[in-house]
């Protein structure tokens, strides 16, 4: 009989059980409302504290059960690999719940229960992938992890919602399919439904070889799916754009967990990739970062932009498994840590100031202009998750998570990818200075300036003191000063109160030369 | 410990004004960034004496460890930075950007933001992980970024710092993330970051090829923060934009970091790929330096001038590296110190005389800096003498030692082509000759008949200008041709100018004019208090070191020895020395 050992279990069952608890109280009291969070965290709880025990443990001691008579082979084994896997799913789990939490007490409180058990659900399913080792329940829990959540993005009901939806279940299902072929194609050329190293290793030298290899690339696409890889990440901005600001959260937390997690038990159980996986890893990942970074330096949503520098990330994920080993693979692992972490805080930070009033206003980038100045706590929050996805210090993490990414790039030799790797690190830091821009500077007095094309921007103060002809210049400068006024006319209209016009008494190229010829009452007294 | 302390005073001081004393008055931070200061220069001065070492582990999972120590080429980089950041603080007090904007909160980010500067320089150049220096280096960034497009030129557009600054972070965080490639790579071959050990290793466990491709990152690299010339192009907007006293840190600090980076980590690991990579270096060095001068002839901007200035003498300090000898690493070293010198006393002077005048346009008619303001106009001569490397100052030794050691490079390097560029080279000085003479007739000998200045002065100038000019004479074709180049307008030397069209209508001296320059006055616009204080012993310093280059020299003999020969404890034969003695 198979062995079953609950307390290795539990991290993958607290979910479970939470949610099934939470549609049974739902059923007896259908009016409460906070209960369901409640419930929901001590099941997550629960299940992080089962994780702690095979934190750090080696891939070769790990904790195992559901072995079949006679010791192996196992279909669930948690190394240390795998428990840091599901504490990340789990914490990213629970950070959607907080950004979840109802402020008021409103009327559709049937929804909460179903929402807070889907999210449960999923996320049992990606705490169950990442120790999965057998293409049953791999196959299982990997969809487990991703069918609520098309539910939890149709759940508001509008449009965009919907929109967003469809093309998550339309991928979905497209994902699903490639998997399963996948699935197929790794049973036929092993012989054996387990994903282990040793079964996979006898394969790779023998006939079926290729097999094997097509299996491990419907792999890499079918998780690309849900990675949102580049040619397969259409969905990702408008799913992330129309659903609810916390079922983005869990796309871009807990699904990303799942699909590594899946990505990661195969990568483990195979030897090599050959050549040609290789290389499509190489592609994808290259490909991920150039297009999530470039789009994403067009946003102006803030959401949108997440979602495609989601798209980016997911780019660095994959880049260490060029190399096929321990080293390759926990580079990875770590890597999506450092993203989790900083993609949570950015969108927490964009949560809380979406609820601070600036409901549609609050997705716009210049909705934060002058944060570090109203708000130091948030802005130094979102600044350092934002310096760590750009891997710049203060953000230590993400810049220890490059450093982390490169290194196995480096070890196995493929200087191009990484070079190419250097130049989107590069146009990463743009995307996010870009944001992060206008934060020191005062708080705009109206949102309706748009980012990078400020009143001041208009006013060509170098215009008029260095590329004008020198020919116009004068002894006098006469042929300047019109020119000039003109300027801090322009400045002083258009500037509404937040700074003064740059033009002042002691400084400015014309501003001590405009008496005899000033037409006008020039505002900024430079006449003395 | 008194390294790490010396690291962490600037640090602390600078995160506890970004974080709990946003609301401290303007003059409490600044008292606070300069007590700061003072503490590291002190323990800095102390460092230098006692030349402690730390060594612990940090993170051992990438075996990366809190491994610091001084040795004779950090150390002058060391003091130079502890006592600019002194002395930029000191400068900045009552003249901190965006106070009027943005009240007293954005004071202590200014001043946060240039202890943060001081902290990553100086961890920088204590740490000895190849890693621990990757951090450091890249923790630069973000505060001088801030300085660049927060506290920047309040005459710019928000655009145009936001493209500075953008600009110098974009081709900074190539430049690190092309050397992180080069240094994991160094690290993964031979299995540990410690860049002591591996300095000790002189290459030893790693093939020739992979030698180059590391070397070839290294340099890529770390050539665009020198910057080397195809990728020189962010300096000089960064420079215009940032205050005086960013751009201060920027040309004496952040500029030696990347050569610092060359000589600490590409060429003691990696010494065969190195000297593969040397001729290329050599040449960038080269053309940075003729690109510079040519450009400094025609640039009508003051700042961008002294930007491209020190693109043409980071060159001086690329070719002496790429030479591959003692005598050319020493000049490199002595050449660094002097542009940080140097620099940075000429962009105090041309900060500060950016503020009097509003804009640092040099087509722009001014009185007589010598008549304005004397002991501005005094160091700005300093300054670009020291800069055109007249003997006797800082500027001479490096850049002469350079060529000399170009002249004979170490063997296996292309002496030809070594010896092609070292001519090169010395048109460079030429060139440096035409551009510092330019500026110095059009600034501080002014244009009297031009600007129509102050009735006193416009008599004292005009007596003495021709006696000026005719200093140009040596450089006069090159220089003229700049001059003409910058000022089609201005079509000779003599006093008659002749001006096209409504410029002639308005006479020399007319009210208009007068009217335009009075406030500028001689008894207004000069360098006063701590401003001149501060400027006054940058000239010392940049004479002192010019007449006395020895104790900076032996200070690097040593290291540079292990360097060059890989060997622990060299036997100390400086051709070096014998050259200085030679020179004198």
């Amino acid at each position: 009989v198979i062995s079953l050992d609950l307390g290795v279990l539990l991290p993958v069952l607290a979910p479970v059980a939470g949610a099934v608890l939470v549609l049974a109280v739902d059923v007896a009291l259908p009016t409460v409302e906070r209960v369901h969070y409640g419930l929901a965290f001590a099941a997550l709880l629960v299940g992080g504290g089962g994780t702690l025990g095979a934190l750090g443990t080696a891939a070769a001691d790990a904790s195992r059960t559901l072995c079949l008579p006679g010791g192996s082979p196992c279909f669930y084994a948690v190394s240390g690999l795998s428990a840091t896997l599901q504490l990340a799913a789990l914490l990213a789990a629970a950070v959607t719940l907080l950004l979840a939490w109802p402020l008021e007490q409103r009327r559709e409180a049937g929804r909460t229960a179903v929402m807070v058990a889907l999210v449960l659900a999923a996320t049992s399913g990606a705490v169950g992938v990442a120790a999965a080792r057998d293409l049953g329940s791999w196959l299982v829990t990997l969809e487990l992890a991703t069918l609520p959540v098309v539910a939890l993005a149709a759940l508001p009901g509008t449009r965009r919602a919907i929109a967003g939806a469809v093309q998550l279940l339309t991928t979905s299902i497209v994902s699903f399919a490639v998997l399963a072929l996948a699935a197929a194609c790794w049973f036929a050329a092993t012989g054996t439904p387990t994903l282990l190293s040793g079964s996979a290793a006898a394969a790779s030298s023998g006939p079926q070889r290729g097999l094997l290899s097509l299996s491990v690339v419907l792999v890499l696409a079918g998780v690309g799916f849900k990675l949102s890889l580049v040619p397969f990440h259409a969905w990702t901005p408008t799913t992330y754009a129309g659903s609810p600001l916390p079922i983005a959260v869990f796309l871009a937390g807990v699904s990303k967990v799942a699909a590594l997690g899946a990505l990661l038990v195969v990568i483990s159980a195979v030897t090599s990739l050959g050549r040609p996986g290789l290389v499509g890893v190489a592609v994808l990942a290259i490909a991920s970062m150039t297009l999530g970074n470039v789009m994403a330096l067009r946003q102006d949503d803030v959401v949108r932009l997440l979602a495609w520098s989601t798209v980016a990330q997911a780019g660095w994920v994959v880049l260490p498994l060029l190399s096929v080993t321990a080293l390759g693979v926990s580079a990875s692992a770590g890597y999506l840590v450092t993203y989790l972490v900083a993609t949570l805080v950015a969108f927490t930070v964009v949560a809380v100031t979406l609820r601070g009033g600036a409901a549609r206003a609050g997705r716009r980038l210049t909705a934060y202009r002058g944060l570090l100045r109203s708000q130091p706590l948030v802005g130094g929050a979102l600044a350092l998750a934002l310096m760590s996805l750009a891997g710049l210090p203060p953000g230590l993490l993400g810049l220890i998570g490059k450093v982390v990414a490169l290194r196995p790039v480096l070890v196995e030799g493929w200087w191009f990818v990484a070079v190419l790797a250097a130049i989107n690190a590069v146009l990463g830091v743009a995307v996010y200075l870009r944001w992060f821009r206008a934060w020191p500077s005062t708080p705009a007095t109206s949102s309706r300036w748009r980012w990078g094309a400020s009143p001041w921007s208009s006013c060509p103060w170098r215009r008029s003191s260095s590329s004008a002809p020198s020919g116009d210049e004068g002894p006098d400068g006469a042929g300047n000063d019109a020119q000039c006024l003109h300027v801090s006319q322009t400045c002083t209209s258009t500037s509404t109160g937040s700074r003064p016009p740059p033009s002042s008494a002691r400084s400015g190229p014309c501003s001590s030369a405009s008496a005899p010829s000033s037409p006008g009452a020039d505002s900024s007294g430079s006449s003395r | 410990v008194a390294l790490i302390f010396l690291i962490l005073a600037p640090a602390a001081a600078g995160l506890w004004l970004l974080g709990w004393a946003r609301s401290t008055r303007g003059a409490r931070a600044h008292d606070v960034a300069l007590a700061a200061s003072i503490v590291a220069l002190v323990v800095a001065l102390f460092c230098a004496w006692v030349r402690p070492e730390v060594d612990a582990p940090w993170v051992p999972a990438l075996g990366l460890r809190w491994h610091f120590a001084l040795d004779g080429i950090s150390i002058p980089l060391v003091l130079l930075t502890a006592a600019l950041t002194v002395g930029v603080v000191l400068h900045s007090r009552g003249r901190e950007p965006g106070r009027g904007a943005d009240g007293e909160g954005s004071t202590a980010t200014f001043y946060a933001c240039l202890l943060l500067v001081e902290f990553a320089a100086l961890a920088t150049f204590v740490t000895r992980d190849a890693i621990g220096f990757f951090i450091a280096f890249e923790l630069v960034l973000i505060p001088m970024w801030v300085l660049i497009a927060r506290f920047g030129d309040e005459h710019a557009s928000e655009a145009t710092r936001a493209d500075a600054s953008n600009r110098f972070v974009f081709f900074t965080v190539l430049g690190s993330t092309l050397m992180l490639l080069g240094i994991l790579l160094l690290v993964t071959g031979s299995g540990t970051s410690d860049l002591t050990v591996l300095a000790a290793r002189h290459g030893s466990g790693l093939p020739a090829g992979r030698q180059v491709v590391i070397a070839a990152l290294l340099v890529a690299g770390l050539g665009i923060k020198v910057p080397l010339w195809p990728a020189h192009t962010w300096l000089p907007p960064a420079h215009t934009v940032a205050p005086t006293a960013g751009s201060v840190l920027l040309a004496a600090v952040l500029l030696k970091m990347g050569t610092y980076g060359i000589i600490r980590v590409a060429m003691p690991t990696v010494p065969q790929g190195f000297g593969v990579v040397a001729p290329g270096l050599a040449v960038a060095g080269v053309v940075g330096i003729l690109w510079g001068g040519l450009a400094c002839l025609v640039e009508r901007d003051l700042k961008r001038l002294v930007a491209y200035s020190s693109v043409a003498h980071m060159g001086f300090v690329a070719l002496g590296l790429a030479s591959g000898t003692q005598t050319g690493l020493q000049a490199a070293l002595f050449a660094n110190i002097a542009h940080g010198l140097v620099s940075g006393l000429l962009f105090f002077v041309v900060g500060g005389l950016k503020e009097r005048w509003g804009s640092s346009d040099l087509t722009v008619a001014r009185d007589a800096l010598r008549e304005t303001s004397p002991r501005m106009g005094y160091a700005l001569v300093v300054g670009f003498a020291a800069a055109l490397g007249l003997p006797g100052l800082v500027g001479f030794w490096g850049e002469f030692l350079a060529v000399y050691a170009a002249w004979s490079p170490a063997a296996g390097r292309p002496t030809g082509l070594f010896r092609v560029l070292a001519v090169l080279a010395v048109l460079g000085f030429a060139l440096a000759a035409g551009y510092a003479l330019r500026v110095l007739r059009l600034v501080w000998a002014g244009r009297p008949d031009e600007a129509g200045a102050v009735a006193g002065a416009v008599a004292a100038v005009q007596t003495e200008a021709p006696g000026i000019r005719t200093h140009t004479e040596p450089s006069g074709a090159l220089e003229q041709a700049g001059a003409t180049a910058a000022h089609p307008a201005s079509t000779g030397r003599s006093g008659a100018t002749a001006y096209p069209g409504p410029a002639r209508q308005s006479a020399p001296g007319s009210p208009t004019g007068s009217l335009r320059w009075s406030p500028q006055g001689p008894t207004r616009a000069d360098a006063r208090g701590r401003e001149w204080g501060v400027i006054a012993v940058l000239v010392a310093a940049v004479i002192a070191a010019g007449v006395m280059p020895r104790p900076l020299l032996a200070l690097t003999a040593r290291e540079s020895a292990v360097i060059i020969n890989g060997v622990r404890e060299p036997t100390v034969v400086t051709p070096t020395s014998t050259i200085v003695e030679a020179g004198r």
